[in-house]
């Protein structure tokens, strides 16, 4: 049988990766990349989870905002390169306020403010939308073959897509399009709302505090001249997730609720007429069968304890029988799970990875889980 | 094992997604209703995980009695939103007028930190005014979020503000209920994995120096057991190293067309590796936190027996 994320390391050039958290998203995201990179490709893997979860799979100590490049020595006959970054949301804002601003001493002014000091980068749909600057950079930056992105651990990730003209619409929409003063008309819904005097804004003022107001008026002017720039990239944005050579990839576990917030994303790309190439099952209790127990031939069993040196086998015959067993109906439940959802999405897109008995944290782990995902050459 | 919960009225759960954050917040309260405490368990997110675990009902924005003592309710932001600002405006007209403007109502989506504010508001006013009082509330805080940013909203709110204004002095109140370990306990849940481990010790760091606290306990959920008694595992050994089982275990188990024996004893080896990952991690834990619970993997397959299971663990060797 054929892996579906075979073609995908090969020749695609964008890899969404999405799912709850806490199932080995990140992880599984890297072992994708470094298994591209294996097979000769240059790969970047973008992550965006502050848990610093990368830097642990690849045994690296911290990951910076710039692409840093990971050693595969280790691995004989690796051709490509391997490069991964976690995105830095507060060096990203600042580096796009320097960029965009019209004048040089807007990043310094922004720095003083209050609530950009304090909160732009934990702004609502702020991370997903630094995420897609980043992605842009580097999927038209030219170097890279392949990027692979893992996303946020929560369902809005997939927000950036929902809508006609998603990406775009995206950045109208979410954080600040009522507090910018739109370009063509000197006066937007913002400032006409915001005027000094109107109702709401003594309201406000009332509730908040005026200095708190002022400086919420100075930090939403603050990023207003980045909506242009960011309009343009949305649209790019736009384009490259509807280009042939993206794919998306749903990761999760086989616990219930977990498969249901799967189900959740599979119904949304549904929505936006996208298809998610794969979808991944971490962590998943390895076939104990039952029925082992009772195939087990009790001269065999005899002989192997007495080669082993265990005469008194009694006691620990019984406990191994008992544990498997429970593992046995663990994993029955599991499988149950596991194939009503492969009726859902299709049995041919689903990987199961199992539960393995060490932690994945270096190359030759992540390689094991990615021989579960794509076929070896 | 949860004496020091004993007179901590606010306890906030926290954990990264997949560990069981709200298995375990459903359990400890479980726990403490079971002793005979009021207890009431708050959600916070839009999906409502709790109720389908205790088997009630979608507690949206009501209270749901659950079982003797123990009480839901899942607080939405917006139901929130408007309580709070009801507090805060001068008349019921008002409040309408400004939720149901388009820009006023865009202003409190997207600015920063409203939507935890109103959350612990609610929360915290139920704690003062509600009769009877409740022991305990068990706040099953957000998965995808970062515990130490939402507790500290306050704090930072109160610092925007420059403490100005009655919602900056209701931040500082809220602020001294949370940096305050006499008035509230923290709780985190994680697994005996390398990630949610350093994850755990990383967030007692943080806890000590955002908000001066510490934190009350760790819950180590899903421990494997060891699948024999201790003084087998030598015998085992040898048994599972002449089957040559030994090297990822899971892979045997995965492929087809091994016979039985070799799957049996590979099932237990990696049982046991699993319980020897699981040992590791804990050792890492115990010595680098104060208080760790460890909560036994069980094999149930309903949601409801496992909280019950869990808690009945989480009571044991109490008088």
């Amino acid at each position: 049988m054929t892996l579906p994320l075979t073609s995908v390391v090969d020749t695609g050039r964008l890899i969404v990766c999405a799912g709850p958290g806490g199932v080995g998203k990140t992880t599984s995201s890297a072992a994708l990349g470094l298994e591209a990179a294996v097979r000769g490709r240059k790969v970047i893997v973008l992550t965006i989870d502050p848990a610093r979860r990368l830097a642990n799979s690849l045994g690296l100590e911290t990951l910076t905002n710039e692409p840093q490049r990971i050693s595969m020595d280790a691995i004989p006959g690796a051709k490509g390169e391997l490069w991964a970054m976690m995105l830095d949301q507060q060096q990203t804002l600042d580096d796009l306020v320097a960029k965009y601003a019209p004048d040089k001493g807007a990043l310094a002014r922004s720095k003083k403010n209050n609530i950009y000091r304090l909160l732009s980068s934990t702004l609502a749909g702020m991370q997903e939308y630094m995420a897609l600057d980043k992605l842009h950079d580097l999927y038209t930056g030219g170097y890279f073959d392949l990027v692979v992105l893992d996303t946020p651990p929560t369902k809005n990730a997939l927000d950036f897509l929902s809508t006609p003209g998603r990406a775009r619409q995206f950045f109208d929409d979410r954080v600040m399009k009522w507090f910018i003063p739109s370009k063509s008309a000197s006066r937007g819904l913002f400032s006409r709302v915001f005027d000094p005097g109107s109702m709401v804004t003594s309201l406000l003022g009332k509730i908040f505090g005026d200095v708190f107001v002022t400086d919420l008026v100075d930090f939403f002017d603050t990023l207003s001249f980045l909506q242009e720039a960011l309009r343009t990239r949305g649209e790019m944005i736009d384009f490259i997730l509807r280009d042939d050579g993206t794919h998306f990839v749903v990761i999760t576990s086989a616990e219930s609720r977990r498969i249901k917030e799967a189900v959740f994303f599979h119904e949304k790309l549904g929505e936006l007429q996208q298809k998610a190439a794969a979808f991944v099952l971490n962590r998943v209790i390895p076939n104990f069968d039952e029925a082992d127990l009772d195939g087990l031939d009790p001269l065999k069993v005899k002989k192997a304890f007495k080669a082993a040196g265990v005469d008194d086998y009694a006691q620990l015959e019984t406990a191994m029988r008992a544990h498997y067993s429970e593992l046995a109906r663990l994993s029955a439940h599991n499988r149950e799970i596991i194939e009503r959802f492969a009726k859902q999405v299709g049995k041919d897109r689903l990987c199961t990875v199992p539960l393995f008995g060490d932690d994945v944290h270096d190359l030759s782990q992540l390689r094991l889980l990615a021989s579960y995902l794509v076929d070896r050459l | 094992m949860l004496e020091n919960l004993d007179d901590k009225r606010l306890i906030f759960v926290t954990g990264k997604g997949g560990v069981g954050k709200s298995t375990c917040a459903a359990a400890l309260a479980e726990a403490l209703a079971d002793r005979g405490r009021r207890v009431l368990i708050v959600e916070t997110d839009a999906y409502s995980a709790i109720s389908e675990i205790l088997g009630a009902g979608d507690s949206s924005h009501k209270r749901v009695e659950l079982k003797k003592n123990l009480w839901g309710i899942n607080l939405r932001s917006h139901e929130s939103l408007v309580a709070t600002l009801s507090r805060f405006l001068p008349s019921q007209k008002i409040v309408k007028a400004v939720v149901g403007n388009r820009v006023t109502k865009s202003f409190f989506d997207s600015a920063p930190s409203v939507g935890e504010f109103v959350l612990l508001d609610q929360i915290l006013l139920m704690s003062e005014t509600e009769t009877p009082a409740w022991d305990h509330i068990v706040v099953d805080l957000p998965a995808s979020g970062h515990a130490v940013t939402f507790l500290s909203v306050p704090q930072t709110l109160n610092g925007m503000m420059r403490d100005v204004g009655p919602i900056a002095k209701r931040a500082g109140e809220i602020h001294a209920v949370i940096a305050n370990p006499k008035r509230s306990a923290i709780v985190a849940v994680c697994l005996a994995e390398e990630m949610p481990v350093n994850e755990t010790i990383e967030l007692a760091g943080k806890l000590e120096r955002a908000l001066h606290r510490g934190m009350d306990l760790a819950l180590v959920n899903m421990v494997h057991e060891q699948p024999f008694s201790e003084d087998s595992l030598e015998s085992f050994k040898r048994l599972a190293a002449a089957a040559e089982v030994q090297n990822n275990p899971a892979s045997i188990l995965m492929q087809p067309d091994i016979e039985p024996f070799r799957r049996w004893i590979a099932g237990i080896e990696l049982a046991r590796q699993w319980h020897e990952r699981d040992l590791y991690y804990l050792g890492i834990l115990h010595d680098r936190l104060e208080r760790v619970v460890e909560l036994p993997m069980v094999y149930e397959l309903n949601e409801r027996a496992i909280v019950s299971t869990v808690a009945g663990h989480l009571n044991k060797g109490r008088a």
